[in-house]
Order: C-alpha cells, then sequence, then structure tokens
C-alpha cells in the first residue's frame, strides 16, 4: 500500500512537473518584412459598401466589466435602428461606425461586433453579458490541472481568462479576421506597465515592436484590456527588432526633439519609442482603464495625428460623430458625512479610482475642446469673409480650409437617467464592477442605452441636421455648427 | 491639442506630403500638430524646390504659414 501512495505522489510530482514546464503564454509572432500597406490599420481596412468618409463616427466604451459591455451593447442596438438617408441612400447608423475605441468591459462589446456583426444582436447577450463569467474563470483557476499549470512562472491567471475568452466568446479568432471584416477599426485598449502608458492592439504599435499582429488572438487582447489588477494578471509580449524596411509613422519624424516635449507629439513620440527601445525586450499590458477609461485618448490621437486628421485636411469628412459611452458608477459621498476618517481600504480604493474618474472627465474635455478648436477656426474664417464682403469687396479671401467640419461629441452616462421618465439614476449609478450581473440588471442596462441616446441634445441635433440635409432643407437654427459640442 | 496652420502654394491643384505622408491639397488650408516638418508635394515631380524644412508654429486660422512650390523641373 505504501509503495503505491510513493508511485502516486512521484506520478504526481512529475506530471506538476511536465504541466508546469510546458506551460507558457501565447507568444506574438515575429515579423519579417514590414509593409505599410497590410496589417491591422485604419488604412487598411475596406470601408464597405454602407459607408461614407463625409459622415464619419467614432464609438468610445468605457470600461466597467459587464455593466460597460450591456451599456455599450444596448447603444449599439440603438444605432442599428437608427435609419439615416446619407448621399441620397438610406442605411443604418450602425453602417457609418468608423471606429470603435473601446477598454476593458466595452472591449467585449467592440470586438464582439468587429469580428461577428450583426451576430452581435442575436447572442451576444447569451455567451457574455448573460453569463457568469466569473464563476467559469474561478472554476476554471480550481481545475487540478490549471493548478499543475498555474505553477509555471510563464503562465497565469490571464492566460486562464483568455482561453475562456478564445473558446466560449470569441470562436478562437485573430486579427485577421478582425480586418477582413473592414470596418470599424476596432481599438482594444490596454496599459503598459513597465512604461506607465497607454498600448493599443493595433498594427502601428505592433510594428514597432517588430511583431505581426494579424496572427495574434483577439480574445488575449480583450484579456490584457480588461485585466483588473489584482485579480487578474498581465498579459506579456516578446518586442522584437523591427522588420526590414520599417518606417515610423509620418508624425515621429522631429517630434522627439526636446524643446517639444511639452507637446501631445512629443507625448505620443514617447510612446512610440518605447518599443522601438529594444532593451525593453518584453511588454507586460493591464487592464486599459489603468491609463484611460474612456477609450478616448486613441480617438483624440486619430483626431490630431492619424487617420482622421488625414481625412479632414483631405475634406473628405463634413461630419464627425463621437459617441462616449461612460458605463461610470458613482455612488454618492458618504465620506463627507462622517466625522470618523476614512479607513485603509476605502482610501486604497479612492487612490485607484479617483485619477482615473478624474483623467477621464478631462479626456472627454479635451476632445471637446479639439473639435471646439475647428469650429471656433471656421467660424472666425466665416466672419473674416462676411466682413471683408462688406468693407473691401473683390479684396482677396484667406485661403479656406478644404471642407468645412461639423462636428459632435456625445457623451452617454447614468447621471443623464434621472432625466427619463420611469428612470432612476441611482439605481445605474450604484451598480457593481464585475463580470456577473443578473438577468434584470442586464435587461435595464440595455434597454436605458438607447433612451439616453435619443435624449442627449447633441444627438437629436445630429438627427436634425442629417433629417434636413436628407430632404433638402435648411440646417435647423437651433443646430447651428457647433451645437453638436456645447448648447 | 493645440493646432497650427500651413497653406501650400502651387500653380495647380496638387496633392501635398508631410513628412512622406499625403496630406490635403496645395492652395487649401492645413491643420497640424506645431513642430518641424518636411513638406513636398506629389507626382508628376515637376516642382521646385524639392522639399521644403518647416519648423510649424505661431501661426493663426487667419494668418497661417506659406510655403510656396513652383512650377519647373530639378
Amino acid at each position: 500500500m505504501k509503495r503505491y501512495v510513493i508511485a502516486a505522489a512521484v506520478v504526481a510530482v512529475v506530471l506538476a512537473v511536465a504541466f508546469a514546464g510546458c506551460s507558457h503564454y501565447t507568444v506574438n509572432e515575429r515579423n519579417p518584412d514590414f509593409d505599410a500597406e497590410s496589417g491591422y490599420r485604419f488604412d487598411a481596412l475596406d470601408a464597405g459598401p454602407d459607408n461614407s468618409d463625409s459622415l464619419f463616427i467614432c464609438l468610445m466604451f468605457s470600461g466597467g466589466g459587464t455593466r460597460a459591455a450591456a451599456l455599450s451593447y444596448g447603444i449599439m442596438e440603438a444605432l442599428r435602428d437608427t435609419v439615416i438617408r446619407v448621399d441620397g441612400r438610406e442605411r443604418r447608423l450602425l453602417d457609418e461606425v468608423d471606429c470603435i475605441s473601446s477598454v476593458s468591459g466595452g472591449s467585449f462589446t467592440a470586438a464582439y461586433y468587429g469580428l461577428f456583426r450583426d451576430r452581435l444582436f442575436e447572442d451576444f447577450r447569451e455567451q457574455f453579458l448573460e453569463r457568469d463569467i466569473q464563476g467559469r474563470l474561478a472554476r476554471r483557476l480550481f481545475n487540478p490541472v490549471n493548478l499543475f499549470r498555474l505553477a509555471s512562472p510563464y503562465f497565469s491567471r490571464i492566460d486562464l481568462a483568455a482561453e475562456l475568452y478564445d473558446r466560449d466568446i470569441f470562436d478562437g479568432a485573430g486579427f485577421d479576421d478582425l480586418e477582413s471584416g473592414g470596418r470599424p477599426f476596432v481599438i482594444l485598449n490596454a496599459t503598459n506597465l513597465g512604461a506607465d502608458r497607454r498600448f493599443e492592439f493595433t498594427q502601428e504599435y505592433f510594428d514597432a515592436m517588430g511583431s505581426r499582429l494579424d496572427s495574434y488572438q483577439v480574445a488575449r487582447a480583450v484579456a490584457a484590456s480588461s485585466a483588473f489588477p489584482f485579480l487578474l494578471t498581465p498579459v506579456s509580449l516578446e518586442n522584437y527588432p523591427v522588420a526590414d524596411g520599417y518606417r515610423e509613422p509620418w508624425w515621429y519624424k522631429n517630434a522627439l526633439e526636446p524643446e517639444s516635449w511639452i507637446t501631445q507629439r512629443y507625448n505620443a513620440a514617447k510612446n512610440l519609442s518605447v518599443y522601438l527601445d529594444k532593451e525593453n525586450s518584453h511588454v507586460h499590458l493591464m487592464d486599459g482603464g489603468l491609463s484611460d477609461n474612456i477609450g478616448a485618448r486613441a480617438v483624440l490621437d486619430a483626431f490630431d495625428r492619424g487617420f482622421i486628421r488625414t481625412r479632414i485636411n483631405r475634406g473628405e469628412i463634413k461630419r464627425l460623430v463621437l459617441i462616449v459611452v461612460n458605463a461610470r458608477t458613482g455612488g454618492g459621498d458618504t465620506l463627507s458625512l462622517s466625522e470618523k476618517p476614512p479607513g485603509l481600504i476605502t482610501v486604497a480604493a479612492k487612490t485607484a479610482t479617483v485619477a482615473m474618474d478624474n483623467y477621464s472627465y478631462d479626456s472627454v474635455a479635451g476632445l471637446r475642446e479639439a473639435l471646439y478648436e475647428r469650429v471656433q477656426a471656421q467660424k472666425d474664417e466665416q466672419a473674416c469673409l462676411d466682413l471683408l464682403e462688406k468693407q473691401c469687396p473683390g479684396s482677396v479671401t484667406p485661403v479656406p480650409f478644404a471642407a468645412e467640419v461639423d462636428p459632435y461629441v456625445i457623451e452617454i452616462n447614468f447621471e443623464a437617467a434621472g432625466q427619463i421618465p420611469g428612470e432612476d439614476s441611482r439605481y445605474y449609478l450604484d451598480l457593481p464592477t464585475s463580470f456577473k450581473l443578473n438577468e434584470e440588471q442586464v435587461e435595464k442596462l440595455v434597454s436605458v442605452g438607447p433612451k439616453l441616446l435619443k435624449a442627449s441634445p447633441r444627438y437629436r441635433c445630429l438627427f436634425k441636421v442629417l433629417e434636413a440635409e436628407a430632404e433638402g432643407l435648411p440646417r435647423p437654427e437651433e443646430c447651428p455648427v457647433g451645437a453638436g459640442i456645447y448648447p | 491639442m493645440a493646432k497650427e496652420y500651413l497653406v501650400v502654394l502651387f500653380p495647380r491643384a496638387r496633392r501635398v506630403k508631410i513628412n512622406g505622408q499625403f496630406m490635403g491639397m496645395t492652395n487649401r488650408k492645413l491643420e497640424l500638430e506645431g513642430g518641424r516638418y518636411e513638406v513636398a508635394l506629389g507626382q508628376p515631380f515637376n516642382f521646385t524646390p524639392e522639399t521644403v524644412e518647416i519648423d510649424l508654429r505661431n501661426t493663426s486660422s487667419l494668418t497661417p504659414m506659406t510655403v510656396e512650390f513652383m512650377e519647373g523641373s530639378k
């Protein structure tokens, strides 16, 4: 008997060593040849037959677990059900979406739509929103085989999560599948723990890492984007030498001059230079919410120097619509009611969330200001033309922009729910951040999304302007250019 | 964030290249971040100079920086 016990123990140890030794996270593939025209980048994606650049729409899905995923799903339903006429053709507003930038919980909705399109409305609720993802993760964690695998220093809880997402939600899809679907361009955001900077799963970032994104699993990118600190562990990538023929993005040249250090362009170049420095042999990624819990920074970068900027300067974008789906919660201020100072756990939680919430507010404010700056430049130009016409008819006029841009920043958040009959904002603001909500909570989140969108004054203006244009009517007086940002 | 303004003058409508990236047309106002860039035109190569280095700063929408290319071979 004793011999059997010893034999069983030896077998167990051998198995443990074998499992632990074999277990390693999925490594991103090295890219031998650089090709600026292919890979998962905006300019390489097919726009599709129903998408015009004149109406350019980007969505931003915030973090917030299943709460964020359900709210963004509700917004997708609303966009699907909204039919507009652009260039004389009827189309769904959803088909006009050009990019989605997402963080954490919002990344599940964004990636699922990017991969499976209208299948989102058939089975996403069942596949993700109404599933107890946390429970499934816990069961995988305590599976004896996985306990052995977790003994490896190169395999951790996030790898179990990524395997679950890959098998049960994303059907083993890679970024090549996202690429073949064309627009919208889905930017899954994570945070580089080494550099303390935002990271995005796009070929531009992978180019700097000498790596191919097309062969990488979407599930692993979503896992990185939603790797909540302490509960989950980082997703790790290899940083290879750059591929033969690599060229930095156009805005990178001369951007790192020391006197430019206060500019956003310098900051963006610093962000990329982290990966061009090959002493940084590995990249360790966690929840995108640590560096931007809204997903706004990727869109702001595209507006400042990316695919939105090039299209504005070419005069291709007439209407730029940015919809921020912010599932931020916010319990009432109970701390200020107490004479006793808050304890260690409360202070620790506040340390994580206060900075994040303020940064999110600043990110959306930054979007509004950047777009309104364009509106003001256009107004200045028109005022100058009017004055010249009045005072010096026939004189030389200023050189115009390629096209006038009519921008909109539409923010959806739970605070606005209080203005909708039958809704109580408190209900939504008190919902937990987790990957397990009950059916009633999911249903309420999904159904409040379209109500919040339709109640937004900025969205109503967009709709009125699109309707008037389709009918050949003048622009509604109550919605001048700029009303899509500030009333 | 803060934008600067650039107009590239040329007798014809021609694509403008900023650091090698096609970015709008000649004789139209371009909106860019401040800093140093290399400006050129798209094909055909019947313009001079070949490129112009600029340090784009201190402009406004009504007083953009102007860069002029002339027709002619290199």
